[in-house]
């Protein structure tokens, strides 16, 4: 088997695109709009607010050009250009937010501030050992790196204003074997670039050396570039980078994917799946018209007929994916139960320990969606936990 | 601006969206290619026998998973090659006289007691090949004896030698004979040498693993050494079983048969070893002068409770 190495060749620089016309920003569950229709919005002015007041959760959401609010969606708000004015009246002027300060600001206070720049502050908590996974965490996709190399100022601005919002116990950072990268205050652990090592779950053990580590928070280099930028611009979050087939690029959140891809004169061929995130647990898109949304770190292009078609193959018991699974489980086992509804025999088994790496599918010579039928056997567990802890209130 | 991007529907599927390319179709023909060299040499030994056998083999292992596979409405899977596989194995272990309707029965048997009373391919818990050769040593040993149906050439069968007539008998038997396969034997398998090169070829492109081919071999190796230690003149030296009969065929093709070998890296390394003994004793004690492919369904049988030497999950304390 092909070994699966994430070191990639990086982009010379991070690019910046032509802005968008439009822009289609995603929100959240806990997101409520702040804004109306026709409402007319500079860019980081915030378009929706979260409905949870405490101050670790997903952050708010701000506009990220000057435009016009087109619509407002359950799923994203939809910024366009502002119209022309009629005859003899003056075009709206969109006001953009000033420049904020955090000098003054400590501990929850800060962390509450990032959530209102729009950081996603959920993975953060008060003095712990906080792990920055320097590795590109899936082959192709190199944002990590890149960041690393080009964004050492605002990575050490953005640990400098974690240091004051979550006072760490300790800061590691896993890096490459070899590449040299390093964070100011970082204790620095080297590692092979082999996926699935690059994975949160084992960077978390790479750093700390446990499987059960205490009281640790992984984090990626893009998110502590996230927090560096506002750190360093004290204007709201309105841009993601991302990496496209060998690109990296800066757009403001919510472009349109195809925007992106044309922009770049990358191609998409008929058929093909296109992903946001890297090839092995990225999400599929059904369309290039939706935004880049803000945690988006790269978009994966796999031409059809690349490789061969999963399929409901029968399992051949090589055990191909028990030799590569990172969890030491038996895959392919585990799919076979949850192929024939047995899914309350994975519990024994061990399928809580799934990192959902899709190294088991990946190596599979049967072809089977081995990950695929885990995740299945995963969701129906816990739609009857979910059901038998309501059985339980009701008896009550 | 008018988009690059031609307006085209996108295939939408759970990640991961790569594969590392291997399907059970390239497996079975890269095994199937790597086992020509040692076929053609054993069609060069035998004559063209050799060659009715194989093709008697495949093509009767083939149909019959055909016909089952109809009986039991299943779609079939002949474009896989897996059946042609099995079917060429077993004709590796025979003798390159069997008459055809051995070659036949071996080769149905293969399939039908071997895979598909399983369910298939991959749902087999033993050896396809070796069920086949051992049905048809034990119904028709007169037709399996290598020496017996090799009379035309003016050569020995070592491991037979050695049964019958002992250690002296096979002194003369080099061990480069036996990498060469010099000697009589199965029509593929006693071509040691060409085997365990398809063995390492198959091994270097990750197709099977080193545990058990090595573990095996070992095994067989440390059982004969104790023998050999024992009384060197009264059984062989470990280098002679090593090579001598369907050892490296085992080693390579037999005991790592996917479905009926264990999975974890422990239990892979105690199956071979045991194997491993287990061939040297029934050629020690046994009343077959080969009993590599007993062996295997023997440690077949072993392969689930193996398998619950497990590690720890993730996370597990």
């Amino acid at each position: 088997m092909k070994k699966l190495s994430t070191a990639t060749p990086l982009s010379d620089s991070i690019r910046s695109i032509p802005a968008p016309q439009r822009v289609r920003i995603a929100l959240g569950r806990g997101h409520t709009p702040a804004v109306k229709r026709k409402q007319v919005v500079g860019k980081g002015q915030v378009l929706a607010e979260t409905t949870s007041s405490g101050p670790f959760g997903v952050g708010f959401v701000h506009a990220t050009i000057d435009g016009i609010v087109e619509d407002i969606l359950p799923e994203a708000i939809i910024i366009g250009p502002i119209p022309s004015p009629g005859e003899g009246k003056e075009a709206p002027v969109p006001e953009r937010p000033g420049r904020a300060e955090h000098k003054n600001l400590a501990d929850e206070a800060l962390v509450r501030w990032l959530r209102e720049m729009g950081i996603d502050t959920s993975r953060f908590h008060p003095s712990r050992t906080v792990v920055v996974n320097g590795l590109n965490p899936e082959p192709g996709a190199f944002l990590s790196e890149q960041l690393l190399r080009d964004e050492r100022a605002t990575l050490d601005a953005g640990i400098n204003l974690l240091e004051r919002a979550v006072r760490p116990g300790n800061v590691h950072l896993v890096v490459a074997r070899g590449s040299g990268y390093g964070l100011h205050g970082a204790h620095v652990v080297e590692a092979d670039p082999q996926y699935p090592s690059t994975l949160d779950a084992l960077v978390a053990v790479t750093a700390t050396g446990s499987e059960n580590p205490e009281a640790t928070d992984v984090i990626s280099v893009a998110d502590l570039y996230r927090v560096g930028r506002v750190a360093t611009t004290g204007l709201p979050l309105t841009e993601a980078v991302l990496t496209v087939e060998g690109h990296a690029v800066r757009v403001p959140t919510g472009t349109p994917i195809v925007e992106v891809l044309d922009a770049l004169g990358v191609q998409v061929p008929a058929g093909a799946t296109v992903a946001l995130g890297g090839p092995m647990t990225g999400e599929a898109i059904s369309s290039l018209d939706i935004g880049v949304p803000e945690n988006c770190t790269a978009i994966t292009i796999v031409p059809p007929g690349r490789y061969p078609q999963v399929g409901p193959n029968p399992c051949i018991n090589c055990g191909e994916c028990v030799l590569v699974c990172p969890a030491r489980i038996q895959p392919g086992m585990l799919s076979r139960y949850a192929e024939f509804a047995l899914f309350e025999e994975t519990r024994p088994r061990h399928i809580a320990a799934c990192v959902e790496c899709g190294m088991c599918t990946y190596v599979c010579p049967a072809n089977r969606p081995v990950l695929q039928y885990i995740r299945l056997a995963k969701h129906k567990l816990e739609e009857q936990d979910a059901f038998v802890a309501t059985c339980r209130l009701q008896d009550e | 601006m008018v988009s690059q991007q031609s307006p085209s529907l996108h295939t939408v599927t759970a990640p991961p969206f790569w594969h590392c390319g291997r399907t059970v179709t390239g497996d079975m023909y890269r095994l199937l290619v790597a086992l020509v060299p040692a076929a053609l040499l054993g069609v060069y030994r035998f004559g063209y026998d050799a060659l009715t056998v194989l093709a008697v083999a495949g093509l009767t292992a083939v149909i019959t998973e055909a016909l089952i596979q109809r009986l039991m409405e299943q779609s079939p899977s002949a474009h896989d090659f897996t059946a042609l596989a099995d079917g060429i194995l077993l004709a590796f272990l025979l003798p390159a006289t069997a008459p055809w309707w051995l070659v036949v029965v071996g080769s149905a048997v293969t399939i039908i007691l071997g895979r598909m009373v399983f369910g298939g391919f991959g749902g087999s818990p033993v050896c396809a090949p070796a069920v086949g050769w051992c049905v048809l040593t034990v119904s028709w040993p007169a037709y399996m004896d290598l020496n017996g149906m090799l009379l035309r050439w003016d050569l020995v069968e070592p491991l037979s030698e050695l049964k019958y007539f002992g250690v002296e008998a096979i002194s003369g038997i080099s061990l480069s004979s036996l990498v060469f396969g010099q000697n009589l034997g199965a029509l593929g398998a006693s071509q040691a040498g060409l085997v365990l090169a398809a063995g390492v070829a198959l091994l270097c492109m990750g197709q099977i693993r080193w545990y058990i081919p090595v573990s095996y071999l070992a095994g067989v190796f440390g059982t004969a050494l104790i023998y050999w230690l024992i009384d060197p003149q009264l059984y062989a030296s470990p280098l002679f079983h090593l090579l001598a009969g369907t050892t490296m065929f085992t080693a390579f093709f037999l005991l790592p048969y996917p479905s009926a070998s264990p999975v974890f890296r422990i239990p892979m390394i105690l199956f071979g070893l045991m194997a491993g003994a287990l061939t040297i004793l029934i050629r020690v004690y046994g009343i077959y002068p080969d009993g590599a492919p007993f062996a295997v369904l023997l440690a077949n049988l072993c392969t689930p409770l193996l398998d619950l030497i497990q590690p720890k999950p993730f996370g597990g304390r």
